[in-house]
């Protein structure tokens, strides 16, 4: 692993420090305060310590993010109150007064020694807090995070019926939390980093050393160090600026915020990068097909999950090709569909004024208006917004002779058939396709439609995510891939694990052998 | 396990070989060959697939004697630069006119089925078009889009056969093995177009990393075809009759016309049946398409086959506007093909086999 050694050079490179800290406490503080000038959150605790009163002690920290608490408890008291009894200023101490302090006087989990008042500066900011000591030149960072964070709460987007309910949250170290719950082996392993020259925010890449494909991770990382922008607010920002091809409708990677579809791609060999101050992580490489996988799925008997699977890539189709299909059948070729339901479609639609393809762009930007102001709207008002927009699109417009019956059918199936994707920016990505075939079918009929879907098939072909091709268990064949794809196959069958994964590639013992083997000798008394 | 760029795998040549073979022909084969072998047209398909198979196994031969190398390469080696690239340029005129077939018949059959009343150009133009998008990703993209419509293509085309099944009538099969050594011979150019295209597998093996498995892969691929094929035309001539097979011009589009289900959403199944001949047509243009454009690249000597692919679409354009009728237009293959691709697909590579081992040349070993 040559990259990680370039890091280690690279730290050791930045260890010149610029901005040293001194032995007298006025000066370092001095410089804070100059560095920090006109924040007025800092807060600078000055008090003494000791018998004498006479050592003087700093902390700063910024008011809301260190936890109050906290360093009330384990610094202030210990310091103030209980240093009285072992007196840091004793003689005997008198040289060590760094190291009691350190290791004898601060009960807090987490402490940092440093000499640089920029990193110092870095660790107040991030919400910690530093303690300046007058006469030592080493500053002691105390571990005090600790600022409103919305707890756990079930997440909104993926939801499921059977399975865990606990999603990510805004705060990076709660999220590595709950995915190192899921896996506890020593062979996961997070690598932190952080992104953004002002920002600075938490970057962290789960992988599982053995299973993970080293040259894939050794990209993952390349393309996360070349990030070059001031601030990464959430994790699209990193998205967009590490995917293969910015250009394409489709997403090259997943997101999730749920930590038990996270501990399963990481089972899978899979890399997930999690990003401080949003819910959603990251998964690369993302295929077409795990984009249509919901972590249901592998919960749920396999039977059901086939099924569900089955109607999931169905729906995409519909909700990809439908309209289309409807403008092609109704404006060139209506002789393919049967002769009573033609004269029916030309019977409701002998009011309408627009040819078909008007009918069904007026009736789908409809529907993409209700659904862009639904989301936007508080969820009281979107769901009036949703009530009457559906019954002016439905009921109305059919009344009023703008769109046929028939067409408000097509919208409807197309909208929920568009929902259906466990993948939100999927299913956007198909929702925009659904405008350009509609257009390519108004021109060139069933011709056009075929091209169209040709020419997104091709695109799919073409696209890749790390490296790995996007639509991989179907193209680049093993047939082991295919049981985890429209079909799920049965639990015990799924004995490797899919496509990028490197090493360790058996993931289970066919367990059914050995059950129906004890079923058999000692079911000899049972009935059967 | 991750493949580098620019390389294919045993799977994809199969994928290849079937894809591309299968193309426009697919729907009038049957009529073609009742033309030539009357009762027995399906019996001879077979044999045609023999045949087929044994030059193709000549150039896999040529091809495992320089391994990762593309006909360009090693034709410069084996006769010389400036003859290596003239019969370079020889296959990519080759493919040009190829190209130029497919393109017609396409527009041929849509403007006979689905859209009556629009210019040819339109169409002869977006089909090219399309197909430079997936010509421009290079031979890895080729070989995934081939991958992904294979299924696309065979799972419809089965559940589109099967309802037509109930009007066989087994007795049109009859007369069996009438006459039968005298139709092989005239059926030949008919069954040489319908196989025509695992030549390319002179440029297309040079992209694998063991050609030695491409032996496996590229005759299964063609035992597909075969039986796909017979099956094909089993179906056709038992539904239709020889009499009747022979005066059809898309017997198999006929075919699946003639199947009726009541209470189905689509009354007619053809459409369907023509979005996925598309398909094949679609993979077989840019499989040879690929190989015109890679040609000129190594005539010219340039690192990327990308630039040359926009530019050909006028030329495709035109050479596909030649014939001024569907008759004129399914004679091409029957006036070029017969001569020219049988010397470039049977008499060439067999040659170039033949100076290799004379000269006792061989590509660097694996």
């Amino acid at each position: 692993m040559s990259l990680f050694n370039k890091n280690k050079k690279d730290a050791n490179k930045d260890k010149e420090i610029k901005n040293k800290s001194t032995d007298s406490l006025d000066i370092n503080i001095g410089k804070v305060r100059e560095i920090l000038k006109n924040c007025d959150d800092v807060v600078y605790k000055e008090f003494v310590v000791g018998e004498e009163q006479k050592l003087r002690f700093t902390l700063v920290y910024i008011d809301g993010m260190a936890s109050r608490n906290l360093i009330n408890l384990s610094v202030l008291e210990t310091l103030m109150v209980e240093a009285r009894v072992v007196a840091p200023d004793a003689p005997k101490y008198k040289d060590k007064l760094y190291e009691l302090v350190r290791y004898g006087n601060i009960p807090a989990s987490e402490l940092k020694e440093t000499e640089d008042l920029d990193e110092a500066i870095l660790d107040i900011l991030i919400g910690d807090a530093v303690l300046f000591i007058d006469g030592t030149a080493t500053l002691i960072t105390i571990g005090a995070k600790g600022w409103p964070a919305r707890g756990v709460n079930e997440p909104s987007t993926e939801a499921v019926i059977r399975g865990p309910r606990d999603g990510f949250v805004e705060t990076f170290r709660m999220n590595t939390a709950m995915v190192r719950r899921r896996i506890r082996d020593p062979k996961l392993k997070l690598k932190q980093m952080r992104i953004g020259k002002r920002s600075k925010t938490d970057v962290g890449i789960f992988y599982i050393e053995d299973i993970v494909r080293g040259q894939l991770l050794n990209e993952v990382i390349r393309r996360l160090e070349s990030i070059d922008i001031d601030a990464v607010l959430d994790s699209g920002y990193i998205e967009q600026l590490i995917e293969d091809d910015p250009y394409s409708p489709f997403p090259q990677i997943s997101l999730t915020e749920r930590p038990d579809h996270v501990a399963a791609e990481l089972y899978e060999g899979k890399i997930v990068i999690v990003v401080d101050n949003t819910p959603f992580a990251l998964i690369v490489p993302a295929t077409l097909n795990s984009m249509f996988q919901s972590p249901e799925d592998y919960y749920d008997r396999w039977i059901i999950a086939t099924v569900l699977r089955f109607i999931r890539f169905a729906a995409s189709l519909i909700a990809m090709l439908l309209p289309g299909l409807y403008i092609a059948l109704t404006s060139y070729n209506p002789g393919i569909i049967p002769t009573r339901l033609v004269l029916s479609i030309s019977a409701t639609r002998q009011g309408v004024p627009f040819p078909a393809v008007i009918e069904a762009f007026i009736m789908e930007l409809t529907l993409e208006l209700l659904r862009e102001a639904g989301i936007r709207l508080p969820a009281a008002i979107g769901n009036t917004i949703g009530i009457v927009g559906g019954l002016v699109i439905g009921q109305a417009a059919v009344q009023a002779g703008i769109v046929s019956p028939i067409m408000v059918i097509v919208v409807a199936i197309t909208a929920i058939a568009s929902f259906a994707n466990p993948s939100y920016n999927l299913s956007v990505g198909f929702r925009m396709m659904r405008f350009a075939l509609m257009i390519a079918a108004s021109i060139l009929g069933l011709y056009g439609l075929t091209l169209g879907f040709i020419l997104i098939v091709t695109h799919l072909a073409r696209l890749k995510s790390f490296n790995v091709p996007y639509l991989t268990p179907f193209v680049a064949m093993r047939p082991d891939e295919l049981k985890d794809t429209i079909l799920r196959a049965p639990t015990f069958n799924m004995i490797k694990r899919p496509y990028p994964v490197s090493g360790n590639i058996i993931r289970m013992r066919n367990n059914r052998a050995s059950i129906n083997q004890k079923t058999k000798d000692g079911g000899k008394n049972d009935k059967k | 396990m991750i493949r580098n760029n620019d390389t294919i795998s045993p799977y994809q040549i199969s994928m290849i070989v079937i894809m591309t073979i299968i193309g426009v022909g697919v729907f009038s084969l049957p009529a073609q060959l009742a033309k030539t072998a009357g009762s027995d047209c399906w019996f001879i398909i077979p044999i045609g697939g023999l045949i087929s198979m044994v030059f193709m196994n000549i150039i896999l031969l040529l091809n495992n004697r320089f391994p990762r190398k593309t006909l360009p390469e090693y034709a410069q080696n084996i006769i010389g630069k400036i003859p290596g690239k003239i019969l370079t340029a020889l296959y990519a005129v080759y493919s040009i006119v190829f190209i130029a077939y497919e393109v017609r018949v396409v527009n041929e059959v849509i403007k006979a089925f689905l859209l009556f009343r629009t210019p040819s150009e339109v169409v002869i133009l977006s089909m090219i078009l399309i197909s430079t998008y997936a010509v421009r990703g290079g031979v890895e993209c080729i070989a995934r889009v081939m991958e992904i419509f294979f299924p696309l293509l065979f799972i419809p085309l089965i559940l589109i056969l099967i309802p037509g099944v109930t009007d066989i009538e087994i007795s049109n099969m009859m007369p069996v093995f009438y006459n039968l050594s005298s139709k092989i011979f005239i059926s030949i150019p008919a069954l040489a177009i319908s196989f025509a295209g695992y030549e390319l597998l002179l440029y297309y093996v040079g992209f694998m990393e063991n050609p030695k498995k491409a032996y496996k892969s590229a005759n299964i691929g063609l035992i597909f075809i075969t039986i796909t094929y017979v099956i094909i035309t089993i179906l056709c001539l038992t539904v239709f009759g020889v009499n009747l097979l022979r005066e059809s011009i898309w017997p198999l589009l006929a075919y699946v016309r003639n199947i009726n289900l009541p209470g189905l959403f689509l009354e007619r199944l053809d459409a369907i049946m023509l979005a996925i001949w598309l398909f094949t047509v679609f993979t077989t243009i840019i499989s040879i398409y690929f190989v015109l454009t890679y040609s000129l690249s190594k005539i010219l000597n340039t690192k990327e086959q990308k630039q040359f692919v926009l530019p050909l679409v006028p030329v495709i354009y035109f050479i596909a506007l030649i014939p001024d009728n569907i008759a004129q237009a399914r004679e091409m293959p029957d006036a070029f093909f017969k001569y020219f691709g049988s010397i470039l697909v049977f008499v060439v590579p067999s040659l170039l086999l033949i100076i290799a081992r004379i000269r006792k040349l061989r590509g660097e070993s694996l």
